[in-house]
């Protein structure tokens, strides 16, 4: 009995120290930034010709899949801010959920919203091709957002980004690089995204076949999963495989921030790096150029803010101001963009 | 012959038995003998990265960093798989050490946490740990689910609110300190191998020397016998989930310093990496036996294999596969060997059948 | 009488001629004779562990009898497994129902001989088929396609039936049928047994109701120790007292030790009052006193054994209390009853209290290792130590403690069990069946064993289904009948036959009213 009221008391400090590990804890979930920090990651097309007059009010319904890592996060957030700069647009977004069929249930009843247009990103563009035909044979129409439906009859517009061209981009820049430093046979290391991703496979096949016509090759290859952990995993790997490195390419910036710390982890810097994808990071590490990521080659989230003001444009039957035709095209494919130290500072607006 | 035999004493056998045993019928040497083969595999897989890559192999520094990076891969799931090791030995399964990981990393990296410096980085990540661990035990012990199910609900909860928390972005590490542990060495030794180290060497005192290892054998074992026994076993297993829980805190700082930032996504299905080190490392996944050292080779294994295959310039595909083969060898392996020894027993001691 | 002349003609399906089966240690079968005729009810009677289990497993082609002859429709019969004692017509319906619960009835009654066309299972000649059996067998409103798991007990047996009615059985084991069925689906059971018989078939009918024996029963064999006391009695007519006079008084005498005279005024340990699980006992109340035997009679399923459990907290009471040297244990929990000082050796040895693949000495010290540890690191030496000193006390052999206990014998290791509370403080030793699996040598060590511990003042609540060992180890005897307490007396004053009549249900007042 004697021990009882010791036994409670400790209780009760454990109690409270549990209590209070619990109330920190609840603290630590915050994410905002104690000073505003310099401009939000979010692009915006700024509006300077007649188009971005208001006019007839439309309805936007959005949808992409379930974020799991930053550029789609970006994606959706573009497109919501887009979005926001027009008076005259009504957005509707529905979460995808996690794969096709959720994607497309989830459409279904974005259509009952009866929108004027939908932009979507599909989780797999073969297996919502139907989906795009039903919706425009229905008279929405359908913007696809860089994963193209294998139909042409299944969207109004497709906004892509170029996987094979970014690949060439890093291999130009490589190539560019070597000859100016002399370096006749130089080792290249690559580290890959997910590999079973047909868009990992055209980046690959991008960089190896322009790497080929300068006579160069890929020394070794490893494949991450599009995570900083990841990344930083294969990148070790990688250092320790070639001890001596002139160049390495990384498909993605955001497995680039565990690329790069296995890169100062190992205490290597003879080679020169570059990135895939372009995000705000990546961009202010080159622009410092205190590391060696020299450049990166862009497959820009930015993609989302124009589909969002194209798709008005479309709704509201405009064509785009610089161009003759009275209408939007039909496709449009971004050329991949080398950010160096020199251009860093023009696409720090379009970073994610 | 029968000269000999004649006049041979007659011995009680009980008696003669101890005499009898041979090393290898002792059950410590069993384990022992298992982790000399896994020793064995390890060596094999040195032996094979000399002469594809004799060039490399030829540099004395580059051997000792090659080392070095073997063990800094297998140092986070070494971490995770001394958790699960006392888990699964104590009868359990726990598939969310993965997402413990990546709550744990995203809580300890957003901006507030980081706001308090390492210490409060370090403290986030193992009280957000083990309070995950303590609910998964509270669910299995007391609310009576089935493991499982259990830590595959907490797999995906603990993944969805690390989402939630980053906001599906990736949090990048602004302290020195976290990211140094990666980076730095002490006395030539990376910080990261200290840790593992220190890990391994704390599992294996828990386990073999301490009443709460016994305990832990003896729920796996045959929890009924110890509960008959007076031991509690609902607040054991508890605690073997908190205790997994805090391996995942502290392999979370690990992993978060390596990638220099954490995320939602981070530390994929390490759950099954530490299962399939575990078991091959010789832990009975019915629970009530296995091994530390075991464990920690298995894990040894599976990074050397990687980086065998990474030095050779071979796909991951081919590597998961050989990764799935040496799983289901050594899982076979096992099992002869046990058949065998029981075979031996019941040959032996026709009495115990009775 | 007339019964039995018309018995005389009917032909002989099996005769076992001098059948021995022996097991490590133990002579299970000792020369047993038995005859079976077609379309009667032939009874098998016998204490446990007098070879009832054995006979039949060797009849369903479990075991292979090592001597002695068995005759199936007059051939000699070797069934090498229970597939094709079942083809041969020799069905068994164990105690334990052998059904996949989650297949249907007709699944179940066809299970391992579906019929099939094709590789296809024939479903609806499956279903046809299963409907006349079930209706043979009088039970036609059960609907072939339910599953099994939404059957009563009673049901699942006449699905159990059926499987054998489905290989065209002549010859029907039952063991201890009624021992899952309420009073009015015995009747039930009953019904269907004489519908069987009127079709020829035979059936060995095992149970412990006298009563049952004499209702359904034709003819009776008796054993003991492996041994048929008595064959073909007319089941209706032989008084009970010869019947159970050949059953007791078994010719292996075991050892006991001479029993110390009770200390009067001995401290008392356990006291439970009016101890209620439902469904398992009821209004259970005893005591037992330091440095008694308390002995409980009763058979498997009277709640003996969860009786002990709830004693000792492994199951949480519904009502009544336990209390330990004056002070009330709290329900459902182990940790209180082992810190009060009680300890327990469960009846499950191998499944609830060991840990086979560890060292002895582990086992030995598994609830006392914390009490030799210091700041939570275990004493290994210490444990060594103290494990020796059980092994030398109990004489343990092999003594090597650092040994896993899977190579122990039965024996051995159930003074592993019992030596792990001689460690601690433990004042009230409960024991469920201490001998079960153990052989004759080592049954006497454990009896000097127990008998010892009590000397030095620890008080034994012992449950054994042998009445022999009661009587000869207890100073007191309690019997148990289906969760109740029906008898206690002071061990000298109370006789086997008493014991055993009480145990089977008052048989003795049931031959009164039949005479």
């Amino acid at each position: 009995m004697k021990h009882a009221p010791d036994l409670s008391r400790r209780r009760m400090l454990l109690g409270g120290a549990a209590l209070g590990a619990g109330a920190l804890l609840t603290a630590c979930t915050s994410n905002e930034p104690d000073e505003p920090s310099g401009g939000g990651a979010q692009t915006v097309a700024a509006g300077s010709n007649g188009n971005a007059a208001p006019g007839e009010k439309v309805t936007i319904g959005f949808s992409a899949p379930a974020a799991d890592h930053g550029w789609i996060a970006a994606i959706t957030k573009n497109a919501k801010a887009q979005a926001g700069t027009y008076s005259d647009v009504e957005f509707k977004t529905v979460e995808a959920g996690g794969d096709a069929a959720a994607q497309r249930a989830a459409l279904q009843t974005l259509i009952a919203q009866k929108p004027s247009i939908i932009v979507l990103l599909p989780h797999d563009g073969k297996e919502l091709n139907a989906f795009g035909l039903e919706a425009m044979e229905a008279g929405i129409p359908v913007v696809n957002l860089d994963r193209a439906f294998p139909d042409p009859l299944a969207y109004r517009l497709q906004i892509k980004g170029d996987n094979y061209g970014m690949g060439v981009s890093a291999a130009h820049y490589i190539i560019e690089q070597m000859k100016a430093k002399n370096v006749a046979s130089p080792v290249i290391g690559e580290i890959a995204g997910m590999d079973e991703l047909e868009l990992t496979q055209e980046r690959s096949k991008g960089f190896t076949d322009t790497l080929t016509q300068a006579g160069f090759k890929v020394a070794n290859r490893r494949a991450a999963r599009f995570t900083a952990d990841t990344g930083q995993q294969e990148a070790a790997s990688l250092l320790q495989a070639l001890p001596k490195m002139d160049a390495l390419w990384n498909h993605d910036d955001d497995q680039g921030i565990g690329v790069l710390a296995a890169i100062t982890q190992a205490n290597r810097s003879e080679f020169i790096m570059v990135g895939g994808a372009g995000s705000l990071k990546a961009i202010q590490d080159i622009q410092a150029d205190k590391s060696v990521l020299k450049a990166t080659v862009t497959y820009s989230p930015s993609m989302a803010s124009s589909a969002i003001s194209l798709a008005r444009l479309i709704a509201q039957n405009k064509g785009m101001s610089d161009l003759v035709e009275l209408q939007v095209p039909k496709e449009i494919i971004l050329a991949s963009e080398t950010i160096t130290k020199e251009n860093a500072s023009n696409y720090l607006k379009l970073g994610f | 012959m029968t000269a000999q035999t004649a006049p041979a004493p007659v011995k009680e056998p009980e008696h003669s038995a101890p005499e009898k045993r041979s090393w290898w019928r002792d059950d410590a040497s069993e384990s022992m003998r298992r982790n000399l083969g896994l020793v064995g595999v390890l060596i094999a897989l040195i032996v094979v990265g000399i002469i594809t890559k004799p060039d490399l192999y030829s540099d004395g520094a580059w051997v000792r960093s090659n080392i070095f990076t073997i063990l800094e891969l297998a140092s986070v799931i070494g971490v995770v798989t001394v958790g699960m090791t006392f888990v699964i030995i104590g009868g359990g399964i726990d598939l969310s050490v993965g997402a413990i990981i990546a709550l744990a990393g995203v809580w300890s990296t957003t901006l507030a946490t980081q706001d308090l410096g390492p210490g409060g980085m370090i403290f986030c990540a193992l009280a957000v740990g083990i309070g995950v661990g303590v609910v998964n035990g509270i669910l299995i012990s007391y609310g009576r689910l089935v493991a499982f199910i259990a830590t595959l609900a907490m797999l995906v909860a603990a993944r969805g609110l690390a989402a939630q928390l980053s906001d599906k972005q990736t949090q990048v590490s602004n302290s020195d300190f976290i990211n140094g542990l990666a980076a730095n060495d002490f006395l030539g030794v990376p910080v990261l191998v200290y840790i593992l180290a220190a890990v391994v060497a704390a599992g294996w005192v828990l386990l073999n020397r301490t009443t709460f290892g016994r305990r832990t054998v003896a729920v796996g074992g045959n929890p009924e016998a110890a509960r008959l026994a007076g031991i509690n076993v609902k607040r054991h297993t508890l605690l073997l989930y908190a205790l997994s829980g805090l391996c995942c805190g502290i392999a979370a700082i690990m992993l978060t310093s390596q990638a220099n930032s954490a995320q939602a996504a981070m530390a994929n299905l390490y759950e099954l990496d530490a299962i399939a080190a575990a078991i091959i490392g010789g832990t009975l996944l019915s629970g009530g036996r296995g091994t530390i050292i075991g464990s920690l080779l298995g894990v040894l294994v599976f990074s050397t294999i990687t980086n065998l295959f990474a030095i050779n310039n071979l796909s991951t595909e081919v590597q998961n596969m050989v990764k799935g083969g040496i799983i289901v060898a050594a899982v076979l392996v096992q099992q002869v060997q046990f058949k065998s020894l029981s075979q031996f027993f019941a040959k032996n001691n026709k009495i115990t059948t009775s | 009488m007339t019964e039995t002349t018309e018995d005389q003609s009917a032909e002989v399906v099996l005769r076992l001629t001098d059948v021995v089966k022996t097991f490590p240690g133990v002579r299970a079968l000792d020369g047993v004779q038995l005859e079976v005729r077609a379309g009667e009810v032939h009874c098998l009677l016998g204490q446990n562990g007098a070879g009832k289990s054995t006979l039949i497993k060797v009849l369903a082609g479990v075991h292979r009898p090592d001597e002695g002859q068995i005759e199936w429709l007059g051939q000699d019969f070797a069934p090498a497994n229970p597939q094709a004692a079942m083809k041969a017509g020799i069905a068994t319906i164990y105690q334990e129902l052998d059904l996949v619960e989650d297949l249907s009835v007709s699944e179940n009654a066809f299970l391992g001989h579906e019929p099939r066309a094709f590789g296809f299972v024939r479903r609806g000649f499956m279903a046809r088929h299963t409907r006349e059996i079930l209706g043979k067998l009088g039970h036609a409103e059960i609907p072939p396609s339910r599953l099994v798991r939404s059957l009563p007990a009673a049901g699942k047996q006449v699905v159990s039936m059926a499987r054998a009615l489905s290989h065209d059985a002549r010859l029907i084991i039952m063991d201890e049928p009624s021992a899952v069925l309420a009073h009015d689906e015995v009747a039930n059971l009953f019904r269907i047994i004489r519908g069987l018989t009127a079709q020829g078939i035979a059936v060995i009918y095992i149970s412990h109701r006298l009563e049952e024996i004499r209702e359904i029963g034709d003819r009776v064999t008796v054993l003991k120790d492996g041994r048929t006391t008595a064959a073909n009695l007319p089941a209706r007519s032989t008084p009970t007292r010869d019947l159970v006079s050949r059953m007791t008084g078994r010719t292996i005498e075991y050892v006991f030790p001479e029993p110390v005279p009770a200390v009067s005024g001995a401290e008392e340990l356990l006291r439970v009052e009016g101890l209620t699980r439902s469904g398992e006992f009821a209004d259970v109340s005893l005591t037992v006193h330091s440095g008694e035997i308390v002995g409980i009679a009763g058979l498997v399923g009277s709640g003996r054994s969860e009786l002990l459990e709830t004693i000792f907290g492994a199951r949480r009471s519904e009502a009544g209390t336990v209390r330990m040297a004056g002070k009330v244990l709290r329900p459902g929990s182990v940790s209180a009853a082992v810190r009060a000082g009680l300890g327990m050796a469960p009846e499950e040895r191998k499944s609830q209290a060991l840990l086979l693949g560890e060292p002895i000495y582990r086992n030995v010290t598994l609830s006392t290792f914390s009490e030799y540890a210091r700041a939570g690191f275990t004493n290994a030496g210490r444990e060594i130590d103290e494990a020796n000193r059980i092994a030398d006390q109990l004489d343990l052999r092999p003594r090597d403690v650092r040994r896993a206990v899977r190579t122990l014998s039965g024996g051995n290791q159930q003074k592993v069990v019992v030596g792990r509370w001689l460690l601690g403080d433990t004042r009230l030793l409960l024991l469920d069946e201490p001998t079960r699996g153990v052989d004759v040598g080592a049954r006497a060590e454990l009896y000097q064993v127990i008998r010892d511990l009590a000397a030095q003042g620890v008080g034994v609540l012992l449950v054994s289904s042998e009445v022999p060992e009661v009587l000869g180890l207890a100073d007191r005897v309690l019997v148990m009948r289906e969760g109740r307490m029906v008898h206690e007396a002071p061990a000298g004053q109370i006789d086997e036959d008493t014991v055993l009549d009480l145990v089977m249900a008052g048989s003795l007042q049931v031959e009164e009213v039949t005479i």
